[in-house]
């Protein structure tokens, strides 16, 4: 199989990427070892919440030189500072068009409410999901809040809790339908994605509207889990219209509505762009010319290889196996490329989960074109985006996403101007 | 107010628990006092070995009579703890043979069943056991279920009367001229002190008697031994494997319900490491290095998690320098050994002989309080094993089928306690061991449940494969709707429950184990955005 | 990334992403989910096996479980190994008949008009509803009158004269079903310059036995099929061919992994046609010429299961793209819900036509003039389902040659 680019790993940035150079007309193939770490999306993107030492951003295009100079290795210091906004903005640009409509600028971090009602300083946030512009208030000064009767993966109270702190007045309340009763006879299957496909047919969401008429009291707007559907993307503004006031949703615990639909419009966005995209296939073996890598195998295709000019490495981090964990030390399984790790087990961990876990900033080196390094040199049709990438912290820093995208668009960039 | 109780039973582990039992079962009025949780020491941090004795017939006749003697007793009253597996004593060809036969003589003369069995035939009968050992030897071993036997000890003992409270840390004693009369303990949730007195107070702190004995004014020789452990993802084996030879570390891989551990080490530590113990990369290594040994597989087996614990080996009363313990069981009279009146230890011994231990500590108890009861905890059954599984299953038929063999294996008939009646009920909240939303109820009803980590020994949730990525926020949920704690408690309790889990995990974080803890972190910091404010 | 088989089940980190792409749990409130089933439902086994739950039944076998799943867990394959170790539930007279296509089909070829007939008619549907519990409202696929293989034995001689061959593991359907397709593939294969030659001995794939809990069938089937495919692969060095994508995988993988059967010599020989055409066409090999007058057609690919599974879809894809007079649009991959014989059967009516909605949907929507798929199976549920013909690529594309 000839391609102009083959990309290995379909989350995120591989997309992106991939998305990227179908549209400049490149034969582009996506090879995805079962799917993406977007199905735990918090429905929002995160670009930089915070400096490597800890100090929060309230302006990621401002903050990205610091951030550069504290963490030299950090991906973003491939981009560059100069071009940082640009980027940002172009990959905002092409979640739109792939019809991932979001909200959110790179000049200023919003907020988001988890599902733990937390608020937490991101970038994009997708339309139709609870936001605030700082961590004080809510659009609006009373909510009704519905969960799904039984649902265990959304906690109104903790949210609740949350919206008072901010002096939101907020009742809780449930819904329920046959649809609903149905799914939870099964005592492991209610979970979001399967609540939502019962959205996706047009009766059950009539009913929902009926059961939200009949109980929002006075409120000035209408929360819900963001459960709302897979398959169709309207019911919150169908919501909202009938119930003549603002209606948006909040995340739930995995998998991730928002993250499903996400992935599944980026994916159709590169198909319709003519890439090939490969599900539930691993890349394993690859044959080098020089410094270039001339062949690829997967488990699916056998002796058939992927051939390409260039290829791109996305594999991600260690859940989705782009990073592997032996006791002496972490690599990259596929073509055995450099990472930065720290030599001693003990120093990979810190004992606070919820502190920064020095194992997180493992990852490929590259050099400042993201080409992978073997054993020091430069591959050079070899490219690696995305969360496997050294030297930054994603949960800490909040920059998971925009690493992924960024990359991703640079990387792109780099192969379509050579 | 102070309140009055015949004994105050200092220690909530399994011996705290069996003495509050036998009291009560003999019509002692007791009140056991703990500091934290049931079975939080030594009790939880074990083997859980239902030892036949066979490891000690060797080099400890008295310790090996002891145990097989117990074993048949639990067996029968506590059936629901137990496991009967049998086990089996390979000798691999670095031991050689020269000790099997010196085994099995000793075992049968401390009346330990012990057949020599032909390797193939324990290859057959354990698939796990490594194929190069020459020679093997089979012996009524088990395993046991610390939490749910000392649960059912605190049941029973509550069912007869005797107060429990959990989460009382005894600050101070009531000390009449030469007499112990009673405790000042302060409850940990309200932060209040309160008064009990007794005619009798028993030390059963384990490694922390040491302390409280200090704090009565005597002194006893204790020394902390951490021993570690490494629970595998699964159950690895079915038979309990132990290495025939003298004993030493990591030679025993016992199946507990759904996982396997192999352990332990053995260490001497100092004092002011016992109430947090890390698993260092050493210890890691020397566990999964002999494991291999007994099973081969477990070079491929995901490792969930290393633990320790602290065993209180106790000095003999005649050798004040430490340097000659007694592993038997220790119970001190103060009043006849220091002149203390009113104030009893019970150490030493092993999780195996809790019910031995708290026979002796009573009866001293009985003879304090000059009473002729007879102790019945050999014959009485404990609740949750008191009817035939099968029966219980047959009841709650309607029970999908995991969800029902899970909670009957926790809870014998018990388990029909459970509230299931409704879809919602059913509901599961740990998906990894079957703990359902009725589980959890339950628990929160009847089990004395104060935070998440007292949950999962209650349940076993977050005790699977995900270590509470999953469950923890769910059953956080659930106690929070129940109106157990307020919200900000609730994710702090969650965070500390994560915390707990993560200090098992980071000693074993790679392969498969890193990638679970990375997937919960996204989760609850990222996804969720909690964080720990102690440390922020 | 290992599929290391050994503790397979704990690559699970309970990420959750299989219950999102399972279609039995989400129609079917019954059904554990694959999450359960699987890895988590492993576990518990091991402790005990009376934690075996019945309901696993279920399970399609689809194995879409295991292409969502990011940590390479055999989710599929747990699902079924415990069903053949644990299953109490002996196979019935429904399982027998429906899952030996081969004896059925063998029986109903010579007398086709008369069994066409008669299983179309209404009291004989009902009869075998009530009797037999297979539902009254599918639609049965017709046998052909004589067999592809009486076909092929008269073609010995001209297929022989190629100056390459290569060997066709038809299966069930072409045999008494289908013998057209069959002879559609002899057609391409001709064309590109290769003969045709049949197995030694073929017998039926065997995927409903081992659906339908007839392993050890199954088995007897597999060593018979796999020692005829030994004999063309190694004996006389010629690939093996299949149409049929179920067949197919079922060879490939499940001999191996759910029966236990060494395959490991001759698996990479085993292959779908269109891949073995694409690899000719596309490394210059062979060349095909294709009609230039033919009217244009409007083309839906709907890629099976077992397709998405083996990842080949890309291939059959690929050759319906080269034919210039159609117009090819691919369907977003979902299941069927027919599954073989699950559909067929009474309980599984309902669950089986709710799972396929969306595809049918899709289907409708598409304005397609017909459908390509790859998978027999499929082609019955599409064609009962929907008011579109279905046809495999190979089909369109004998169809299109010069």
């Amino acid at each position: 199989m000839k391609f102009d680019s083959v990309i290995v790993g379909g989350g995120l940035a591989g997309l992106v990427c991939g998305i990227r150079l179908a549209r400049a007309g490149r034969r582009c193939a996506i090879v995805s070892s079962g799917q993406s770490a977007l199905h735990f999306s918090s429905g929002s993107f995160d670009l930089l919440n915070a400096l490597p030492d800890g100090t929060a951003v309230t302006n990621p295009a401002e903050a990205v030189a610091e951030t550069i100079r504290q963490a030299p290795e950090h991906p973003y210091a491939k981009i560059g500072a100069e071009r940082f906004a640009a980027l940002a903005d172009e990959a905002a640009a092409l979640l739109s068009e792939a019809g991932v409509a979001t909200e959110g600028t790179t000049a200023r971090n919003h907020y988001r409410v988890t599902p733990m009602g937390e608020l937490k300083a991101t970038w994009l946030t997708l339309k139709g999901y609870v936001r605030s512009e700082d961590t004080a208030t809510l659009p609006w000064r009373s909510v009704a809040l519905f969960n799904a009767a039984g649902f265990l993966d959304f906690y109104t109270k903790f949210l609740a809790d949350g919206f008072q702190r901010m002096g939101v007045a907020c009742e809780v309340h449930t819904f329920n339908l046959p649809a609903i009763e149905t799914i939870r006879k099964n005592p492991s299957e209610m979970r979001s994605a399967n609540i939502a496909r019962v959205f996706d047919r047009e009766e059950h969401l009539e009913a929902l509207t009926a059961i939200l008429r009949r109980e929002t009291g006075a409120c000035e707007a209408v929360l819900l889990p963001a459960v709302l559907g897979i398959d169709r993307y309207d019911a919150v503004e169908r919501l909202s219209e009938a119930l003549g006031r603002p209606v948006a949703v909040v995340a739930t615990l995995p998998p991730s509505v928002p993250g499903i639909q996400t992935q599944i419009r980026l994916r159709r966005c590169f198909q319709q762009a003519g890439g090939a995209y490969m599900l539930g296939d691993t890349a394993v073996r690859y044959e080098m010319q020089g410094d270039r890598i001339a062949a690829l195998y997967t488990n699916n295709h056998g002796d058939i290889a992927f051939e390409a000019n260039d290829y791109v490495l996305a594999t991600g981090s260690y859940f989705s196996q782009g990073l592997v964990a032996a006791m002496d030390g972490v690599r990259e399984p596929l073509f055995g490329l450099d990472v930065a790790c720290a030599a001693d087990r003990g120093a990979w961990y810190d004992r606070d989960l919820f502190a920064a876990q020095p194992f997180e900033t493992f990852g490929v080196r590259t050099d400042d074109a993201l080409h992978g390094l073997l054993e020091g040199r430069p591959v050079e049709n070899l490219r690696v985006i995305g969360a496997g990438l050294a030297g930054f912290n994603p949960v800490k820093e909040g920059c998971g996403a925009g690493v992924s995208m960024l990359t991703a668009l640079e990387a792109a960039r780099r192969i379509l101007e050579k | 107010m102070t309140k009055q109780f015949d004994v105050i039973i200092i220690g909530g582990g399994a011996t705290g628990a069996g003495v509050a039992r036998d009291c009560s079962l003999r019509g002692i009025r007791a009140l056991l006092l703990e500091r934290s949780d049931i079975a939080t020491g030594a009790t939880g941090r074990n083997h859980g070995l239902l030892h036949s004795g066979a490891r000690y017939a060797v080099t400890d006749r008295e310790s090996a009579e002891e145990c097989i003697k117990e074993n048949m007793i639990l067996r029968r009253i506590a059936s629901h703890c137990v496991d009967e597996t049998d086990g089996l004593f390979l000798s691999l060809p670095e031991d050689g043979l020269e000790f099997q036969s010196k085994f099995v003589e000793a075992c049968r003369a401390a009346g330990i069943r012990a057949d020599m069995i032909d390797p193939k035939e324990a290859l057959r009968l354990e698939p796990s056991a490594n194929p190069a050992m020459i020679g093997a030897v089979r012996v009524p071993d088990g395993s046991v279920d610390p939490f749910r036997l000392t649960m059912a000890n605190i049941i029973d003992a509550r069912a007869h009367g005797a107060e429990v409270l959990t989460y009382h840390e005894v600050s101070d004693f009531i000390r009449e001229q030469n007499r112990i009369a009673g405790v000042v303990a302060l409850d940990r949730k309200t932060g209040e002190k309160q008064e009990y007195r007794a005619q009798v107070v028993v030390n059963a702190c384990g490694i922390w008697g040491h302390e409280i004995a200090r704090k009565a004014g005597v002194t006893i020789n204790m020394l902390p031994a951490k021993g570690s452990l490494l629970i595998f993802g699964h159950r690895v084996n079915n038979i309990v494997l132990n290495r025939c030879r003298k004993p030493a570390d990591a030679d025993i891989l016992v199946p507990g319900d759904t996982i396997s551990l192999i352990g332990t080490t053995s260490s001497k530590v100092p004092f002011d490491e016992v109430d947090n113990m890390y698993v260092t990369a050493d210890e890691v290594d020397l566990l999964l290095r002999e494991g291999m040994k007994l099973a081969p597989s477990l070079a491929h087996t995901r490792i969930l998690r290393a633990y320790a614990g602290v065993r209180p080996l106790v000095a003999s009363d005649d050798d004040p320098s430490g340097r000659s313990v007694s592993r038997g069981i220790v119970v001190l009279d103060h009043a006849t050994r220091d002149g203390l009146e009113g104030f009893i230890t019970i150490t030493g011994g092993k999780l195996m002989t809790y019910r031995l231990m708290a026979e002796w500590t009573t009866d001293l108890v009985c003879r304090k309080l000059s009473l002729a009861a007879r102790c019945t905890t050999a014959e009485e059954k404990l609740p949750g094993s008191r009817e035939p599984e099968s029966e219980v299953s047959r009841r709650l038929i309607s029970v999908p089928v995991a969800q029902r063999e899970s909670s009957i294996y926790r809870h014998g008939e018990m388990a029909e306690k459970l509230p299931n009646g409704d879809a919602a009920r059913r509901s599961l909240v740990c998906e990894c061991e079957e703990v359902s939303v009725g589980e959890v109820e339950y628990a929160l009803k009847e089990l004395d449940v104060n935070n998440l980590v007292d949950l999962r020994r209650r349940t076993r949730v977050g005790m699977g494969t995900c270590q509470g990525e999953l469950c923890a926020c769910r059953a956080a949920g659930v106690m929070a709707e129940a109106g157990k704690y307020c919200v900000r408690r609730a994710k702090e309790d969650l965070v500390q429950f994560l915390n707990e889990r993560w200090k098992g995990m980071a000693p074993v974080a790679w392969g498969d184990t890193l990638r679970e803890s990375e997937f919960t972190m996204w989760i609850y910091a990222g996804v969720c955005g909690l964080s720990n404010q102690k440390t922020e | 990334m290992t599929e290391q088989s050994e503790n397979n089940f704990e690559q699970c980190i309970k990420c959750t992403v299989c219950t999102v792409y399972c279609p039995a749990a989400a129609a079917n409130p019954l059904y554990p989910g694959p999450k359960q089933a699987g890895p988590d439902g492993e576990r518990l086994r091991l402790k005990r096996p009376e934690f075996y739950d019945e309901a696993l039944k279920y399970c399609l076998n689809c194995k879409r479980c295991e292409v969502a799943c990011p940590s390479n867990v055999r989710i599929g394959d747990i699902i079924q190994l415990a069903r053949i170790k644990f299953s109490r539930k002996k196979p019935g007279l429904r399982e027998f008949v429906l899952a030996n296509t081969d004896l059925v089909g063998s029986l109903s070829t010579p007398l086709a008009p008369v069994v066409n007939a008669t299983v179309a008619w209404k009291p004989v549907k009902l009869i075998m509803d009530k009797v037999m519990r297979i539902d009254h409202r599918r639609t049965f696929p017709k046998y052909a009158f004589g067999t592809f293989e009486s076909w092929m034995r008269r073609q010995r001689a001209a297929q022989a004269a190629f100056p390459q061959q290569v060997s066709y593991f038809h299966g069930c359907y072409v045999n008494y079903n289908n013998p057209p397709l069959g002879r559609d593939f002899v057609k391409v294969m001709n064309a590109l310059g290769y003969g045709v030659q049949l197995l030694g001995k073929e017998k039926c794939c065997g995927v409903a036995l081992i659906s339908n809990g007839l392993i050890g069938q199954a088995k007897r089937q597999a060593k018979v099929n796999i020692a005829s495919i030994r004999e063309a692969v190694i004996g006389r060095n010629m690939p093996v061919l299949g149409t049929s994508s179920t067949c197919v995988f079922t060879l490939r993988d499940e001999y191996q992994h759910l029966l236990g059967i060494d395959t490991s010599e001759v698996r990479d020989r085993i292959e779908l046609a269109t891949r073995y055409i694409y690899r000719l066409l596309s490394s210059g090999e062979a060349s095909l010429r294709f009609r230039r007058d033919a009217p244009k057609l409007r083309v839906a690919y709907h890629t099976p299961c077992h397709m998405e599974k083996l990842g080949w879809s890309y291939y059959s894809i690929e050759l319906l793209k080269m034919i210039p007079s159609v117009e090819l649009t691919v369907l977003d991959s979902q299941c069927c819900g027919i599954a073989g014989t699950y559909g067929f059967k009474k309980e599984n009516y309902e669950t089986s036509q709710r799972i396929g909605e969306g595809l049918f949907r899709q289907i409708e929507a598409s304005g397609c003039d017909l459908v390509a798929t790859d998978c027999e199976t499929c082609k019955w549920q599409i064609e009962m389902s929907t008011s579109k013909r279905v046809e495999h690529p190979l089909s369109i594309l004998a169809a299109a040659l010069e």
